[in-house]
């Protein structure tokens, strides 16, 4: 009896949990949405419309709701704005591609410039010539190096 | 060279372009402070989904009506305060007149306390929805709650109540809008 017992407390606890496998994560939600009156994470807010959020996130996550199902309601009730990242699609995806774009750009502009002043080098030395020095000057070198040898 | 020049030429011009732009598009400190003035000025666009169903409200739409804008948001305690005399005041305007109409401006709200809060104070008259809040800076909305009188002819007229409005207050602006 003690048994039977047992195993069916143990089935109604575990009940809400198996029928909640998605559900969402405060902790996570609260670092992916922003509250939007303050513009901070909601982890990071403890304004009163960020306090509804969360309460809100409760709500849904305490209805088996998943991450994704709680976000996707938050952007479709105040859109992209109330994410804390850019989305990776989209007009968003700029965001994402820009800064990567500019260091592709600034390491090409870098390896063009480099190899640029590389060949001017190169140029400038082939193109100086030992200057040949006069015969009269050559000869009063020679001379004063003698003294010196002397 | 020149092409890396040109690019950062560009460059610099784009973001001085951006910069103008920014500046150019500055909203300033909205009408709110041009009515409190005493001045009429023309009623800054408002075109936003309903907050219940599907659709959209313009202002423009309501041209030829007194609308009285009442900007409002769940969780905030005037509101809740002045809720059933605008709910009243509506009522009572709407029954004698067909040319006032009631206009709630739900703003930075999430929808489902938003919704529980028009059942709540039994709010009838129409309800556009502002979730980020865009139209505050033209309007010069600062805190909730808001009200604001537009004339028949499109133009915001004094006075423009901050705070929990009274029956007494909004009476007075629709007559005020009316006469204007």
């Amino acid at each position: 009896m003690r048994l039977a017992l047992a195993a069916l407390a143990a089935l109604v606890l575990a009940a809400p949990a198996a029928a909640c496998k998605q559900q969402g994560s405060q902790a996570y939600l609260e670092t992916r949405l922003v509250c939007i009156t303050c513009h901070t994470t909601l982890d990071e807010s403890d304004s009163p419309f960020a306090v509804e959020m969360k309460q809100e996130i409760a709500r849904q996550i305490k209805a088996c709701r998943s991450n994704s199902q709680i976000i996707d309601s938050m952007v479709a009730q105040f859109g992209p704005a109330v994410l804390s990242t850019p989305q990776t699609h989209g007009f968003d995806l700029i965001a994402w591609v820009l800064p990567l774009g500019g260091i592709l750009l600034g390491a090409a502009a870098l390896a063009f410039g480099a190899r640029r002043w590389q060949a001017v080098r190169a140029t400038a030395s082939d193109d100086s010539p030992q200057s040949p020095l006069e015969p009269e000057d050559e000869r009063r070198v020679d001379e004063e190096l003698q003294k010196f040898d002397a | 060279m020149r092409a890396l020049r040109a690019v950062a030429v560009v460059s610099v011009l784009a973001l001085l372009g951006l910069l103008v732009w920014d500046l150019a598009h500055q909203n300033g400190p909205g009408i709110a402070v041009k009515v409190d003035q005493g001045k009429i000025v023309p009623a800054p666009k408002l075109d936003l989904p309903l907050l219940t169903g599907a659709g959209r409200l313009t202002l423009a739409s309501l041209r030829g009506k007194v609308v009285v804008v009442n900007f409002w948001q769940s969780s905030c305690y005037p509101c809740k305060l002045e809720a059933r005399d605008v709910a009243a005041a509506s009522r009572a305007w709407t029954a004698k007149r067909s040319d006032v109409v009631f206009l709630g401006v739900n703003a930075q709200d999430l929808k489902g306390p938003a919704h529980a809060y028009l059942k709540r104070y039994d709010v009838t008259y129409t309800n556009v929805r502002d979730a980020l809040g865009s139209t505050w800076p033209k309007w010069g909305v600062t805190a909730v709650p808001e009200t604001f009188f537009v004339d028949r002819r499109g133009r915001v007229v004094p006075p423009h109540i901050t705070g929990q409005a009274s029956r007494a207050q909004i009476d007075d602006g629709i007559r005020r809008a009316l006469r204007s």
